[in-house]
């Protein structure tokens, strides 16, 4: 016990109150630092991670990929190839897609805007 | 008369059915191999071929859930080497 409280004494740091003046605290106070809306990802994060996953499809091109790309019109992949590109979508966000939805996704537009609108992707 | 959509749900349907075997080797076969099914299909204009092979289908999917069910219960007791992540 003695040690412990030895130990602990020299590791106390010294505390330090941070010089800010009242602008910088008004500024600081708008940031919510418990939010868990910050939980969802960010559209550039979306974005990319789709991208990934449409580039390592092996039938396509991946020079030809942009986030406008249309999967049978510009990638010339057909209905089956859709189905399995929004397969590998859903497990790269861990989502369940509805088959009526899944059926509307036919680009990498569409299946950005339903990932970052869904609220359990991850 | 089995329309486009239809055949594209069972497709899904086989595909997610597959994605619950805990084990590595049989979630990809079954992935390949519905592709591969549906994709050696895809060109049939004769509307009973077709009939005839969605029906083929649908029982195989039933075969697939009765079959994750089972080897969902001896699941493997090691992580395959293909899922561990390569560092």
């Amino acid at each position: 016990m003695a040690l412990r409280n030895a130990v602990l004494r020299q590791l106390r740091v010294p505390v330090q109150t941070l010089g800010m003046n009242q602008s910088q605290i008004g500024f600081l106070g708008s940031i919510r630092s418990f939010s868990s809306n910050d939980d969802h990802l960010s559209r550039e994060a979306v974005v990319d991670r789709v991208l990934d996953v449409v580039k390592s499809f092996p039938k396509v091109d991946p020079s030809k990929v942009t986030p406008e790309v249309h999967f049978q019109n510009d990638l010339g992949l057909d209905s089956l190839d859709t189905v399995e590109i929004v397969m590998a979508i859903e497990e790269e966000f861990k989502l369940e897609i509805p088959d009526k939805e899944a059926d509307k996704i036919d680009s990498c537009t569409l299946a950005i805007e339903y990932v970052y609108n869904h609220p359990m992707s991850s | 008369m089995v329309s486009r959509s239809e055949v594209l749900s069972l497709c899904r349907a086989m595909l997610r059915a597959g994605r619950q075997y805990p084990h590595y080797n049989l979630r990809e076969y079954t992935k390949r191999r519905t592709l591969d099914g549906f994709r050696m299909n895809k060109n049939l204009t004769d509307q009973s071929k077709v009939n005839e092979a969605y029906a083929e289908a649908k029982a195989q999917l039933v075969v697939l859930e009765r079959s994750v069910k089972f080897h969902s219960l001896y699941p493997p007791k090691t992580k395959n080497i293909m899922e561990v992540k390569l560092q």
